[in-house]
């Protein structure tokens, strides 16, 4: 006698886990353009990684005989895969089972997804689409007991998780409730603009509580939320998810003990671009694009941006600079005139918290006016946000390198240079207080009033003021590391880059701050 | 059909183009001027322009539909 009936009883379980939801639940979600939560996984993975946990967890029916007739695994899939050679923790709800909505074991999976990662010191990729409980209970029979109050913290290791590994998760559906919150509990999140939402609550519990009708797709389609911050990026579709997830992760370490990943580079260090010498206007009203001359101080093609939609008087994002993984964050003065809002400070600090827990250097290329100003901005608290965005500059450790590309004004400022930055300043800088239109209008208003010609007078001292905002007498007075021809940025912030890899390693471990949402 | 809608609110300062122009991608087709910065839209595409919806000096608003052009 030995145990075949019961190895057989593990491949029929096995089997009947992967109808998930059967096959009708299953066409209609295809139906929706959306793929299935074991599809997702094994689109995101290299081909064959996937080593599934908890398989076996779920619910078997037996008939009056104890013969097994059914088995509901758990709507939530969890496991470890590859993703270009690197291990991750990678899971995602079941939608062809109960809408998303976590049965006892599939909350179980879920709530794991967090505690492996931390475990094992590897990157977690979740995959949402779900809704939260309900209050018919994960059982949808009566109420389980609640939980003792020596359980452990609930989200302690959600928290945990983005200060040990880096997270990112996608919504590819409907995300609401404690899906939702576990998606924004990232370090970069993305989402399907074809099939995704996220809600607080849906528009049942929006009507029945405030008499507001609105669809899921009005409540939280990527419209409102690639604009308000609570997702990084929007992507056209599932798959356009999973690739940016792919290329988040490639500028990743597994975790704050290991550096990120330093590739080969092709791109030559000693590659000028001609038109970083006129990139910037000679006439100080006129904008110029700031994205063109990221895209060509780095490495080509390494440029990800996060968050292009929020704050976008800012620029934010990950590239490499000769193959070393770094943090990028420039102004945009085609977005109110690149000022820091308070969205724009919120995504500043966030990006510096991402480049602080994982010891990425950053990259800053500075043309700060400074703080938004007017009654919208004194309403939203510009003055506090951004001075959040400040000190978090000024207790980062990672190694900064600052190009004053033009602007560089008021207190804003001061959060575009880390502590002890490498700090280099094109022709085009210009710095000081404020700058100087509205601040010769303030500081000689008498002298200009009281002038026979005032407006001559105005200009007069504008220009007197402006020569003095020059980049020179700065660097004169070691107020910069060196003036830079644009045309050769590249070539510094590769040296630079090179003299500071040796600091990287005692950057590893906790840093004063981690990233929180 | 590519509508051209506006990044920010601002004061429209030049427009440079009509309907019936052929324009190049990467051409300038309006100027706003946000928070004293003068800011070009540029063509996306080459093509017609099929309409145009500012006027110099209008005050203008986010989002707003600015230019279309027929690729």
């Amino acid at each position: 006698m030995n145990w075949k009936i019961e190895t057989d009883e593990i491949v029929r379980r096995r089997r009947l886990a992967l109808d998930q939801g059967g096959p009708d639940a299953i066409a209609k979600h295809h139906k929706k353009g959306r793929l299935t939560i074991r599809e997702r996984i094994n689109k995101l993975l290299d081909t064959g990684s996937f080593e599934e946990v908890g398989p076996a967890a779920g619910t078997a029916n037996h008939d009056e005989n104890g013969e097994l007739t059914g088995f509901d695994p758990a709507n939530f899939v969890l496991g470890f895969g590859k993703v270009d050679g690197r291990r991750i923790v990678v899971g995602g709800e079941d939608f062809t089972m109960r809408g998303g909505s976590p049965s006892p074991a599939g909350l179980r999976k879920s709530v794991y997804a967090e505690e492996l990662a931390v475990q094992y010191k590897i990157p977690l990729v979740r995959l949402h689409e779900g809704s939260g409980g309900s209050v018919g209970g994960t059982s949808g029979k009566a109420q389980s007991l609640p939980g003792p109050v020596n359980a452990p913290a609930r989200f302690r290791s959600v928290a945990q998780a983005m200060a040990t590994v880096p997270v990112a998760t996608a919504a590819l559906g409907a995300v609401a409730g404690l899906p939702a919150g576990r998606l924004v509990a990232s370090h970069f999140s993305v989402m399907s603009k074809s099939t995704a939402q996220i809600l607080t609550a849906g528009p049942a519990v929006v009507a029945r509580a405030m008499g507001e009708q609105k669809t899921k797709e009005e409540l939280g389609g990527w419209k409102v939320h690639t604009k308000n911050g609570t997702v990084d990026n929007g992507a056209d579709n599932e798959t356009d998810c999973l690739t940016e997830i792919r290329k988040f992760l490639s500028f990743m370490p597994d975790n704050i003990n290991q550096l990120a990943p330093v590739i080969d580079c092709e791109d030559p260090i000693d590659r000028t671009d001609e038109t970083l010498l006129n990139i910037v206007p000679r006439d100080r009203r006129q904008a110029f694009d700031m994205r063109r001359i990221i895209t060509s101080v780095l490495d080509q093609t390494s440029f990800f941006e996060m968050g292009a939609g929020y704050g976008r008087s800012q620029i934010t994002g990950l590239a490499r600079l000769n193959g070393q993984p770094v943090g990028v964050w420039a102004n945009n003065c085609k977005f109110l005139a690149g000022s820091m809002t308070t969205d724009g400070a919120h995504k500043a600090r966030r990006f510096m918290e991402l480049c602080e827990t994982f010891s990425l250097p950053i990259i800053s290329l500075v043309d700060e006016p400074g703080f938004m100003i007017g009654s919208q901005a004194e309403r939203e608290a510009t003055i506090r946000h951004g001075t959040s965005a400040v000190l978090t500059a000024a207790m980062t450790t990672v190694p900064w390198a600052s190009v004053m590309v033009r602007r560089s004004f008021g207190v804003a400022q001061a959060a575009h240079y880390g502590p002890e930055g490498f700090v280099l300043a094109w022709p085009s800088a210009e710095s000081g207080p404020l700058p100087v239109e509205g601040g010769v209008a303030v500081a000689f208003q008498r002298e200009i009033a009281a002038a026979p010609d005032p407006e001559a007078r105005r200009r007069e001292l504008e220009e007197q003021l402006a020569a003095r905002q020059s980049p020179f007498p700065r660097a004169e007075a070691l107020g910069v590391h060196d003036l830079v021809d644009p045309r050769q940025t590249r070539l510094e912030l590769c040296r630079w880059v090179d003299r500071v890899q040796h600091l990287l390693p005692a950057l590893l471990g906790p840093s004063n701050f981690f990233i929180r949402p | 059909m590519i509508k051209i809608e506006l990044e920010t609110g601002g004061s429209v300062w030049k427009v440079l183009t009509k309907p019936g122009d052929q324009v190049e991608a990467g051409d300038t087709l309006f100027i706003l001027e946000v928070m004293k910065m003068e800011v070009p839209y540029e063509a996306p595409v080459s093509g017609e322009v099929t309409s145009v919806h500012i006027n110099e000096g209008d005050a203008v608003e986010e989002d707003q539909l600015a230019v279309e052009i027929s690729d």
